[in-house]
């Protein structure tokens, strides 16, 4: 079946079969691989991706449920000159990255945290990211990232 | 070859006459957070999902009269946001802080947590607590079931092939009624619970306990009210002594609906512990 969305500002129109994840879709159909599959069932993030507006795991999305959305994928993500934008510069700057494999979803649960609340406390961001697992770096780093840019974005 | 279908609905009726389409054994797909684990796990029961998630009926959340009506695709999040909930419905909105990070508590839907009936979910003993009816819908028509007899056991309730859950309606409870959730889980964040406690509560003007609900989650194989220990508290002061009563009441008939098993060392100290402190928080502790 034809799925059409705005993906990462962009329509596209893309065939796929109607009993695929949104994350095979993006990543098998569309090519773009940032959005990593860990878990596959919800409970670890590394698939997150922004649908209307919110945070969501794209290994519980139905690729046809995306049909008419608008998608934002960490390839959506980055600074006017294709570069890291500030948050994407302050994980490499806190050291909140170390394999890797979370971060993409980290910067969409980062995202889509400080497009709702701008200014949040310390347990907000830890709640923002309840449903990210990072088997690396023991979080600390990544809360002083996502809080270090909303500062950072408070000043303009 | 595709295991199953999609289809989207666009309208409650769209979507009964999709649901009650014999040449198919469909399933109503809402926010994918069970269904898509299911797909994955296969094979599937279903042919095709008819997907219900925007359809504007359902995602309803208002007040009519002295009855709260809360459409069955509304997600967590949007529980969470509702002003309505938060004052009229406050053990429903902190379960559905409860339930998971963000991106599952803005996917996963009331209607969702009930049809798929697992015995962990946070969202049904709100809903028992506040005495909800759910309203199916088919091509037959439509009929109310109070969700504890909907739900019949784990993963399994009294909906037939064809059925669609539209909305929960609840009474607005007595003026001046608090209500609280209570999860053990093994973390803060995106835990399945291992037991939980929805309560309600208000005292009368003579400071005596006029109105007192509660149903434990995860607690029975069957979801329901415990009105054993409910009716111990109407009509008495609240005091401590009378909310470990209370507590120690509700292991005891837990333990009496299931027998002592591997599970109970640990959840009757649990459930005494969280009836207590729920209803501590209803009725001592207004900031808690």
């Amino acid at each position: 079946m034809w799925i059409e969305m705005t993906l990462n500002g962009k329509p596209v129109a893309v065939e796929a079969p109607p009993d695929i994840s949104l994350l095979d879709l993006l990543r098998d159909y569309l090519n773009l691989t940032g959005t990593k599959e860990g878990c596959a069932v919800g409970e670890c993030g590394a698939c997150a991706v922004i649908m209307d507006g919110r945070l969501v795991n794209s290994c519980m999305v139905l690729a046809p449920q995306a049909h008419g959305s608008e998608v934002i994928t960490i390839e959506g993500v980055h600074g006017p000159d294709g570069g890291p934008n500030d948050l994407q510069q302050n994980f490499i700057e806190y050291g909140a990255v170390q394999c890797g494999i979370c971060i993409p979803g980290m910067i969409m649960a980062g995202e889509a945290l400080l497009m709702h609340n701008p200014n949040p406390s310390r347990q907000e961001i830890r709640m923002g990211l309840a449903g990210n697992l990072c088997r690396c770096t023991g979080y600390q780093q990544i809360v002083d990232a996502i809080e270090a840019t909303a500062k950072g974005r408070q000043k303009g | 070859m595709s295991a199953f279908d999609y289809v989207r609905a666009g309208s409650i009726e769209e979507a009964v006459a999709l649901l009650g389409d014999p040449q198919w054994v469909s399933q109503p797909l809402a926010g994918g957070t069970d269904v898509m684990v299911q797909a994955r796990h296969g094979p599937v029961h279903f042919q095709r999902l008819v997907d219900v998630s925007r359809i504007p009926e359902m995602k309803v959340i208002a007040r009519h009269g002295d009855e709260i009506y809360i459409g069955a695709a509304v997600t967590y999040t949007e529980i969470m946001e509702s002003r309505l909930l938060q004052e009229t419905a406050t053990c429903l909105v902190e379960a559905a802080r409860l339930v998971g990070g963000p991106a599952i508590a803005n996917a996963g839907t009331l209607g969702g947590n009930v049809g798929n009936a697992a015995a962990c979910a946070d969202g049904t003993p709100p809903l028992v607590c506040l005495d909800a009816v759910a309203h199916v819908r088919n091509l037959a028509g439509q009929h109310a079931v109070p969700v504890a007899e909907l739900i019949t056991g784990p993963h399994q309730t009294a909906l037939q092939r064809g059925d669609l859950i539209t909305h929960f309606t609840f009474p607005v409870a007595p003026a001046g009624a608090r209500s609280v959730f209570l999860k053990l889980g093994r973390r803060n964040a995106q835990a399945i619970s291992r037991l939980s406690v929805a309560a309600a509560g208000a005292l009368g003007g003579n400071g005596r306990i006029t109105f007192a609900r509660l149903a434990p989650g995860s607690a029975l194989s069957r979801l329901r009210r415990f009105t054993e220990v409910e009716t111990m508290l109407i009509g008495e002061e609240p005091h401590q002594a009378l909310f470990e009563a209370a507590g120690a009441q509700a292991s005891h008939v837990m333990e009496l609906a299931t027998g002592r098993r591997w599970s109970t060392e640990y959840k009757e100290i649990a459930l005494h512990g969280l009836v207590a402190r729920a209803l501590r928080a209803i009725f001592l502790n207004p900031e808690n």
